[in-house]
């Protein structure tokens, strides 16, 4: 979705809130004897609500709070992969998720199709992967390995090899949950220094943790979710400074 | 039009979910790929043995196995899609709730593999085709359209099911049995003929029945199919795919916090 006006803006959030339907029988044997007892057979309730938010080019953002606040469903919404009930979302940019250990890759295709794979779900064209194929490999340290089936890797081999190529889309808003969580030491030291240089060429970044940490170290800007509303949205020290003194 | 961006924008990603599904498949098995013709093939031979020599179906023009044939390899292709294309959606659930493009791919790439299978499969009764020295005449590039609108059925009902599947998961049960009953429904181990004449109308209305006749009609009868009839199951298959293209549009948004 083109903006035009305020193109510095990468993320425009505009008073968005999201209804859940909480399914409660997933199948028929459950289903009918709910409605014959005069169950109702979805719940409702507001995942987030009355969200703004503009994030520039370029920032590096952490969401945080507790479980349940609606975080990773924020980042759903951003991604696109989910409507908001109500209001709006503009993104100005190409974004690119660090998908979940290995969602888009199969276990039975070797590392090579996977990149392949994983490259073109993730909006580059076959070329475009072969013309960073190295890049990639050589980023994931994986050639010994790259004509293996992946379902032969160890987990962290999985994700460097997830990481390396959601990395090499040249993305202009990469969005991450939670992944940099695994992975050994070194790798995720790489995975960091990689992050900072994107940071370095104006990479706009979303951060959903639970690490403190390093939302600390990253982000130039932190946004503080609680029970599906944003509670305070700013420079990083002041919301860690509530979040940490607001009784859990 | 947006309903055909997954064939022009999307033409690479949907030839890497195509792929995908089909290299699982040969990757997974010593005899891989060979089990795409094999299976058919042997689940002929044994209805052939059932049907001819137990039951002994009546003389139907053209040798009783590749009379099946001709119905069973289209019919396996429609049931196995449908079954594959309905689970499609829950299966990439991974993939549905990080990152959006159109998620019909998901099921054209199904069906597509699929048709893959098909094409494998047919070498077979080519096979046959030549082996019983079958004549055969121009009609048989009627295949094509009549495949064509075999295609545009089972995509629309695919949407259909495919979305239902992820609200309830009964459906892909539910499935199992839909198809079997359908396929007793439809001329695939025998002939419209030889279905009782008050009943034959219920053919009309399923164009399965409608299509899988044509195919007979152009390959082993060497005539024209009847253009009514496939007229009418042209125009079911494209208003179902319009209800189904519509039904799985509305409900795309809340895919990802359903799966």
């Amino acid at each position: 979705m083109p903006m035009t006006e305020n193109s510095n803006i990468a993320i425009k959030i505009d008073r968005v809130s999201k209804l859940f339907h909480r399914q409660k029988q997933r199948t028929f044997k459950e289903l009918i004897p709910a409605l014959l007892g005069g169950e109702k057979a979805v719940e409702t309730f507001w995942a987030l609500q009355d969200i703004d938010l503009e994030i520039k080019k370029g920032e590096t953002v952490g969401i945080i709070g507790p479980n349940g606040s609606g975080k990773s469903t924020l980042l759903k919404l951003i991604a696109g992969v989910s409507k908001p009930t109500k209001g709006s979302i503009k993104v100005n940019g190409r974004i690119a998720p660090l998908i979940e250990l290995g969602a888009g890759f199969h276990p039975e295709l070797t590392g090579r199709e996977n990149v392949f794979l994983n490259g073109v779900i993730l909006g580059m064209s076959r070329k475009e992967v072969e013309g960073k194929f190295k890049q990639i490999v050589d980023f994931a340290e994986l050639w010994d390995f790259i004509d293996q089936p992946v379902k032969h890797y160890s987990s962290g081999m999985y994700l460097r090899l997830a990481f390396a190529v959601a990395i090499h889309t040249e993305p202009e808003i990469l969005l991450v949950d939670e992944i940099l969580a695994v992975g050994d030491e070194g790798f995720q030291r790489k995975c960091f220094e990689k992050i900072e240089e994107l940071r370095k060429n104006n990479v706009t970044i979303i951060m959903v943790t639970h690490a403190l940490a390093s939302v600390e170290k990253y982000c130039d800007r932190a946004v503080l979710l609680k029970q599906s509303r944003v509670i305070d949205f700013g420079d990083v020290k002041s919301i860690l400074d509530i979040y940490r003194s607001a009784p859990q | 039009m947006p309903m055909l961006e997954s064939f022009t924008k999307y033409h690479e990603l949907l030839s890497e979910l195509t792929m995908r599904e089909i290299k699982q498949r040969y990757k997974q098995s010593v005899l891989g790929y060979a089990w795409v013709i094999l299976n058919p093939f042997f689940q002929m031979l044994v209805m052939a043995f059932v049907f001819s020599i137990i039951m002994r179906i009546p003389n139907l023009g053209v040798p009783y196995p590749i009379f099946l044939y001709a119905g069973l390899l289209p019919w396996t292709l429609f049931a196995n899609s449908l079954v594959s294309a309905s689970n499609s959606l829950v299966g990439n659930a991974g993939l549905i709730t990080k990152i959006y493009f159109p998620r019909e791919i998901f099921i054209i790439s199904t069906i597509m593999a699929k048709i893959v299978d098909f094409l494998l499969a047919s070498t077979i009764f080519i096979a046959f085709m030549i082996y019983y020295q079958l004549p055969i005449n121009l009609n048989i590039l009627w295949v094509i359209p009549i495949f064509a609108i075999q295609q545009l059925f089972t995509y629309g009902l695919s949407l259909f099911l495919a979305a239902a599947n992820l609200f309830y998961r009964d459906i892909q049960y539910l499935l199992g049995l839909v198809i079997l009953i359908w396929m007793y429904l439809t001329p695939v181990i025998y002939s419209t003929e030889l279905f009782p004449e008050k009943y034959r109308w219920i053919f009309q209305l399923n164009p399965m029945a409608v299509i899988i006749n044509a195919y007979r009609q152009v390959i082993l009868a060497g005539g024209m199919p009847n253009l009514k009839s496939l007229g009418i199951a042209l125009a079911l298959s494209l208003v179902l795919l319009l209800g189904g293209y519509k039904f799985f549009k509305k409900l795309e948004g809340v895919f990802a916090d359903i799966v």
